[in-house]
């Protein structure tokens, strides 16, 4: 009885490596537990997109619950998540847009036309719907760097107080949202 | 066709040589910078580490090892740094803590358990086997039968 037993366990530990490797492939390797989680936001001085004369800081986003939504009119996800952004805006969620300008490089001595990335957001929301109260244009990607962001789409969601609360790498959707941020949001009105 | 392909290796190594456009202060500095973009991890190429991937994020991070490195940080610091805004995902070598401790000890255990088995079934053969008047009869029977044949 013992021999069998003892014989059992390679086989034991056969099935749990199985168990193991099985759910490695359901796994999202893009599903990253970033750092920033529970701290507060980094602070920041950032022009607005529109506006080069406004400065955004992070004293300024403090009182409110909101979305900080990474994006950029390169990135086809985040154009495919920005309708359902809209429509998150319309129940009532503040959603803020850091814009994540991907082709600028001064290292190549690129130079950026501001002007022509104004016009090009402005029609790219006009097509979609606008989610956002503002964006802060972050040029040199450094709230970007500071926040752990590795590409667009991200968002964070971040309390009153300023304290990070979520960090989705990939687009939002519906499910996403019912899955992770809308119970948060719950716990946080409550 | 052996000239060509000298030339044409000779031109790979002169084009990977130029690649290399950071300045620093000192080689100590250079090193660690070398050190630093191959053992930390690209977040967006997940099986790249820094040095090796062209994603944007990839370039940022270079230019903040860089950056760093030349305001003398050390190379302990930048990984801290990195880890603050990343998570430990970022480094290739991972830290021990509750989570991963079984990464060092499960090998430790597995050779320990390999050795106990042998030794304990070792044991148990041993004990089994009785040595009666009989057995060595039977042994000098046999080695009497034998040295027989041989002669």
């Amino acid at each position: 009885m013992n021999r069998k037993l003892l014989g059992l366990i390679p086989f034991l530990i056969f099935t749990l490596l199985c168990v193991f490797l099985y759910q490695g492939l359901f796994g999202n390797p893009r599903e990253l537990q970033t750092g920033r989680i529970g701290h507060t936001m980094p602070s920041f001085t950032l022009p607005d997109l529109m506006d080069s004369q406004k400065q955004w800081q992070n004293k300024d986003l403090l009182g409110e619950v909101y979305l900080l939504n990474v994006w950029g009119t390169w990135c086809p996800t985040c154009v495919a998540e920005l309708s359902y952004l809209t429509e998150l805006k319309e129940q009532g969620v503040k959603i803020v847009g850091l814009y994540y300008e991907q082709a600028y490089d001064p290292d190549f001595g690129d130079r950026f036309d501001i002007n022509k990335l104004r016009v090009e957001v402005q029609t790219m929301l006009a097509r979609t719907g606008n989610p956002y109260q503002f964006n802060i244009l972050d040029l040199e990607r450094t709230l970007a760097l500071d926040l752990g962001v590795s590409g667009a789409p991200e968002t964070f969601l971040v309390d009153k107080q300023g304290t990070i609360l979520l960090h989705h790498t990939g687009d939002i959707n519906q499910r996403v949202w019912r899955a992770k941020f809308a119970p948060k949001i719950m716990e946080l009105t409550q | 066709m052996k000239i060509v392909m000298v030339l044409l290796l000779l031109w790979c190594s002169s084009g990977f040589a130029a690649e290399d456009k950071y300045e620093f202060s000192n080689q100590e500095r250079a090193s660690t910078f070398r050190e630093l973009t191959h053992e930390l991890r690209c977040p967006k190429c997940q099986n790249q580490n820094i040095a090796d991937s062209d994603a944007i994020v990839a370039k940022d991070l270079r230019d903040k090892v860089l950056n760093l490195v030349n305001e003398g940080k050390s190379k302990q610091e930048v990984i801290d740094y990195m880890i603050d805004r990343y998570g430990y995902f970022v480094h290739y070598q991972p830290p021990v803590t509750p989570a991963t401790i079984i990464l060092w000890v499960l090998p430790i255990l597995i050779v320990i358990i390999g050795f106990g088995v042998i030794v304990f079934r070792h044991k148990k053969a041993s004990s089994k086997q009785t040595w009666s008047p009989e057995d060595e009869q039977q042994l000098t029977k046999l080695i009497q039968q034998y040295q027989r044949r041989e002669q």
